[in-house]
């Protein structure tokens, strides 16, 4: 079962996001981190197969995050979960940056696992 | 369910890979010049003139065309010539797919076509915004947005009041605070009675019974609520070629209310609906 990464400062939307990857028996949620920050360094210590990630967070926002992470790791595989998505320069900037996917809030489960399995 | 572009609702729909839709960008970047390069290319500038507009526009926030007829550079003739010349030789996104092979020319209107009904729940009513105030475009999107999303993610049945300007925004149970910058200066407040938190509580976490939540979940619903609404807000204000960047969402206590910034304006969207109360603010900075 692939691993994944939740970064996202709302506790709300971790617990949603959690929910539907969970849920779908494919995946299992092995850590939510609240920023950026987190992000990079629970991703050293748990390895996960996806990180699935806000941008818009305090401490380190999703974008720096990202180039940080395929730095760390050229194999990363990020899926950016924004209310940016629909922000045309930040929707280039994360793919040209790495991201596999970029998917707009408010999400629908459906797109997510889409989005997950395709990767 | 959100404001889109189209090469994005393309590549969510499989109609063509992400990679497809950079090299498309790509081909838009390199054949779509910028003001300065088209003024150059015309005769009317030089490299030099567009380092000095580069230079001025650092100490004032004007765009490269009217930077440029501000310092004599060119007239305001010259000006229009050179926006008609970028207008008339843009390369559309759908365009740019087309020529890198990524959408069938033929297929290309179908696309579209179901990209604008795709997109139809997003075109910006009218709101009636006061006179004199900045930008009214933008004030207008931000409020039609919101009554969108109120309805739409939060399911409140609601009625629009009309727009106010205003000192201060009232203090209530719930009030999120969201900062917006670039080409507009802004925050944008919330302002929620208890039964409205409950309601956003209820659409975020997708459960018909939130009484057992923390305060601590319950808030963050609603900062939630806003990231998703100012997200949408800075997506339908690029299609309109502004450039808005969103800090993170907070929820701050307002007691004796929110005042309106010094030398700015402060607008007031009143909400109704049948149990609570709901203000939307618009605070918008001097520019």
């Amino acid at each position: 079962m692939k691993k994944v990464l939740v970064v996202d400062d709302s506790l709300s939307v971790g617990r949603e996001l959690s929910k539907i990857i969970t849920g779908s028996g494919e995946f299992e949620v092995i850590g939510h981190a609240k920023n950026g920050a987190e992000a990079i360094q629970m991703y050293r210590q748990v390895h996960p197969d996806i990180v699935c990630m806000d941008m818009n967070m305090p401490v380190m926002d999703g974008m720096t995050a990202l180039r940080t992470l395929v730095v760390l790791d050229k194999n990363a595989k990020v899926v950016m979960v924004t209310s940016l998505g629909g922000v045309g320069d930040k929707y280039t900037e994360a793919l040209k940056l790495g991201a596999k996917g970029v998917i707009s809030k408010p999400f629908l489960s459906d797109d997510v696992l889409k989005t997950l399995r395709g990767l | 369910m959100a404001v889109k572009f189209f090469g994005q609702f393309m590549v969510e729909k499989g109609l063509i890979s992400s990679d497809a839709l950079l090299k498309a960008i790509a081909l838009q970047d390199s054949s779509n010049l910028k003001f300065g390069e088209t003024a150059k290319s015309m005769g009317f500038i030089t490299n030099a003139d567009i380092e000095r507009v580069h230079n001025a526009q650092r100490k004032e926030d004007l765009q490269f065309g009217d930077m440029s007829v501000k310092l004599g550079m060119i007239t305001q003739d010259q000006l229009k010539e050179v926006l008609t010349k970028q207008k008339n030789s843009h390369l559309h996104i759908g365009e740019a797919l087309v020529k890198v092979g990524a959408v069938k020319a033929e297929d290309l209107r179908k696309h579209l076509n179901a990209f604008k009904a795709d997109q139809a729940p997003y075109v910006v009513d009218k709101v009636a915004i006061p006179a004199g105030v900045p930008d009214p475009a933008f004030a207008e999107l931000t409020a039609d947005l919101t009554y969108k999303m109120l309805s739409r993610i939060a399911n409140l049945t609601i009625r629009p009041g009309k727009c106010v300007v205003v000192q201060r925004l009232d203090d209530n149970d719930t009030v999120v605070d969201m900062k917006m910058s670039g080409s507009i200066k802004a925050r944008y407040l919330l302002s929620i009675s208890r039964d409205v938190q409950n309601a956003i509580a209820r659409a975020i976490l997708k459960a018909d019974d939130v009484s057992k939540e923390s305060e601590e979940m319950l808030n963050d619903t609603v900062m939630e609520f806003v990231n998703i609404v100012c997200g949408n807000i800075a997506a339908k204000a690029a299609q309109m070629g502004k450039t808005i960047e969103i800090a993170p969402p907070k929820n701050i206590k307002a007691k004796g209310g929110i005042p309106a910034p010094v030398g700015g304006i402060g607008l007031l969207f009143p909400v109704f609906v049948a149990d609570g109360r709901i203000e939307v603010g618009l605070f918008i900075e001097k520019a």
